[in-house]
């Protein structure tokens, strides 16, 4: 489903180069629920945006879905994130003067969906988060909570394939971080695959699967070499094969 | 994908930024409108043609203190010797100078009787003899001109005969032929006056007049004191001139002042002098205007950009294409503009009408705050699609990587 092979992203500015990914291989099979910890600065936020094709990348192979994702143009690219990717941000990252019906239906509008599907979705998506009663509020009308499933059923109206997650719960207390975390359980259980960084142990702990990255690299432990692998590194080839 | 109905829900949610650059573009849109009217106006007023060669005649202007002299024959003494002069084409004793701003006017009537009496629109009445129309270079285009014998020297009780522009012609008679109609000094039967010649323009003295086109000649050489003369010479001819008239007229008579030789040229910068100034003055307040509204168009978008940054990188990670974040600030600029260009249009004309009974101008014609919205909505798209396209390169990562 989604396969990266020795993918390395390196950041230039004038003074520093940095190696954000530096040989990076990962595969994710339909339907997983992966969670991604890491230092910080260690490349997970990185990972993450070429996963989901919001920046590219210098070297390797990235397959998504099938598609080869190294030369797409810009507008192939956007209609991918658009149909089979849906994003989850630390930050809700919701527009602040649009109501909520107004904000889930963003995507829907790129897509070329009509006024009439576009609804139907919208309140879908809000049931399915349980605010379909507040449409018309705006999002500062709402706790962080409320705001982060907002934000996930904008990212569920299109149906997408898979939905990554940049610490979705970091602005979040944790009874608020358990309830997304659920959510994001459902949805996953539903079959959407789901990547999600989060730096918290033990949401990461609740997903199917684990991977961390350090320095640009990734170790894997799956949740049935949890036990006997946490805190050492795999090598790379292992970690591939595994997934 | 045009997104008109959010971008409409965002613009009624946010704050003063709109709503400033609403209010300029609404009095833009009412203060251009109406300025491009009133020089399109003034323009057209100053681009009518008045029938004559401009640049080849000037006037002059001879008094006399002689008390001896007979103004009679001094005056056909003059002509001649100025006739006479090199470079000299025609030259005639005139009741006044085009385009001048000053001379003579009257108003005639006809008919058979007085009950029947028609009063014909005032006229600019020019007083010349047969070489009038060759001095002005005015185009016969229907009867004749006088004869040199139908010319009588001395005042304006000897004329009988009328040569009419083509303008006064329609205006008094219609499509109807003039030539051999009557025309009567003020009363019927006052100094009865026979048309015999149509021109097909000749403007009078006073630009600002309604009966500037409406210009006539009567066959009558004035000859008094002070004559006013108009001579046609070569272009080039008309400096020597300056020097060979007065210096061959007081050879013939030194007890005189000869001065003048303005040219209807010149005459005519004199006398549009306050339109062109205003046409000058309003057209540079149209392009500060305009200019000023493009700026404050494009530091608008400008603004919007940099505190959209997050919100451009989350619509494009959300499947935004590059032309999708040109379009957003297009029809967002474009509805602004809109608005204020229906709301500014109905104070133009409103403006119009205040105007109108203020300057005695014409009604604005709708025309006008119509060309004006287009135009600036051409101002728009120019002012908007650069930083837009600017905006569409903003990365879609900026979604995850900013705070
Ligand atoms: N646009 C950029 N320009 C230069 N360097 C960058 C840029 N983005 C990221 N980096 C660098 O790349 C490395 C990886 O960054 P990344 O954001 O992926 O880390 P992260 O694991 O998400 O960290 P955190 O847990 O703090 O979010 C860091 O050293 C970071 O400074
Ligand atoms: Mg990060």
């Amino acid at each position: 489903m989604l396969s990266m092979k020795n993918i390395s992203k390196v950041f230039k500015t004038d003074l520093v180069e940095t190696h954000a990914l530096r040989d990076f291989n990962l595969a994710v099979n339909e339907g997983e629920f992966v969670a991604v910890t890491g230092p910080s600065g260690s490349g997970k936020t990185t990972f993450l945006n070429i996963a989901g094709l919001l920046e590219g990348f210098n070297h390797g192979d990235y397959f998504l879905d099938g598609v080869n994702i190294s030369n797409l143009s810009d507008n192939k690219s956007a209609a991918i994130r658009n149909e089979k990717i849906g994003f989850i941000f630390q930050g809700f990252n919701l527009i602040s003067d649009l109501n909520l019906a107004e904000n889930v239906e963003v995507p829907l509008r790129y897509r070329g969906f009509n006024a009439k599907e576009r609804k139907v979705r919208v309140e879908r998506a809000l049931e399915q988060v349980g605010l379909a009663a507040r449409m018309k509020h705006l999002p500062t009308q709402l706790s962080g909570g409320q705001q982060q499933r907002v934000a996930i059923a904008r990212a569920l109206a299109g149906e997408p394939r898979f939905l990554l997650a940049d610490e979705p719960t970091g602005n979040l207390d944790s009874l608020m971080a358990r309830q997304v975390m659920e959510l994001l359980e459902d949805i996953n259980k539903a079959g959407t695959t789901i990547i999600m960084v989060t730096h918290d142990a033990d949401l990461a702990r609740r997903a199917q699967r684990n991977i961390q990255i350090v320095d640009g690299q990734v170790c894997d432990f799956s949740m049935y070499q949890a036990g006997e692998n946490r805190g050492k590194t795999q090598s790379i080839a292992d970690a591939a094969s595994v997934a | 994908m045009l997104q008109i109905r959010p971008i409409i829900s965002m613009l009624m949610r946010s704050k003063s930024g709109p709503i400033l650059l609403l209010v300029q573009i609404i009095l833009s849109v009412a203060i251009v409108a109406n300025a491009s009217f009133i020089i399109t106006e003034r323009v057209s007023l100053m681009s009518r043609e008045s029938g004559i060669a401009e640049s080849e005649v000037f006037d002059l202007d001879i008094y006399n203190f002689d008390d001896g002299m007979d103004p009679v024959s001094q005056t056909k003494r003059d002509i001649e010797i100025i006739r006479n002069l090199e470079g000299v084409k025609a030259a005639t004793v005139s009741s006044m100078t085009p385009l001048s701003g000053g001379g003579w006017a009257s108003n005639f009537s006809y008919g058979t009787s007085k009950e029947d009496r028609v009063d014909a629109a005032n006229a600019p009445l020019y007083y010349g003899d047969e070489q009038m129309i060759a001095t002005l270079g005015l185009k016969l285009i229907e009867g004749r001109n006088f004869y040199p014998d139908e010319v009588l020297t001395g005042g304006s009780e000897l004329a009988s005969l009328l040569i009419v522009s083509k303008a006064y012609a329609q205006e008094t008679f219609g499509d109807e032929s003039p030539i051999g109609k009557v025309m009567y000094r003020g009363e019927i039967g006052n100094q009865p006056m026979k048309i015999i010649g149509v021109v097909e323009r000749l403007q009078g003295a006073w630009v600002d007049n309604n009966n500037l086109e409406r210009g006539m000649i009567i066959n009558v050489e004035l000859a008094a004191a002070f004559n006013r003369i108009l001579v046609r010479a070569d272009e080039e001819a008309i400096v020597g001139l300056k020097e060979a008239i007065p210096a061959a007229l007081h050879k013939e008579n030194p007890n005189r002042v000869v001065r003048g030789f303005t040219t209807i040229s010149e005459h005519r910068n004199i006398v549009y002098r306050d339109h062109e100034l205003m046409a000058t003055v309003l057209s540079m307040m149209v392009v500060l205007l305009l200019l000023i509204t493009s700026l404050g168009l494009a530091g608008m978008v400008m603004f919007n950009i940099e505190r959209r940054t997050k919100q451009i990188g989350t619509r494009r990670a959300l499947g935004a294409k590059k032309r999708d974040i040109v379009s957003f600030f297009l029809v967002e600029n474009y509805l602004i503009c809109i608005t204020g260009g229906v709301i500014g249009g109905l104070i133009a004309v409103q403006l119009g009408q205040q105007l109108m009974a203020l300057y005695s101008l014409p009604k604005l014609e709708l025309f006008y705050p119509i060309a004006t919205v287009a135009g600036l909505l051409v101002l728009t798209t120019f002012a908007v699609i650069f930083p837009a396209q600017k905006a569409a390169k903003i990365s879609p990562a900026t979604a995850t990587r900013s705070v």
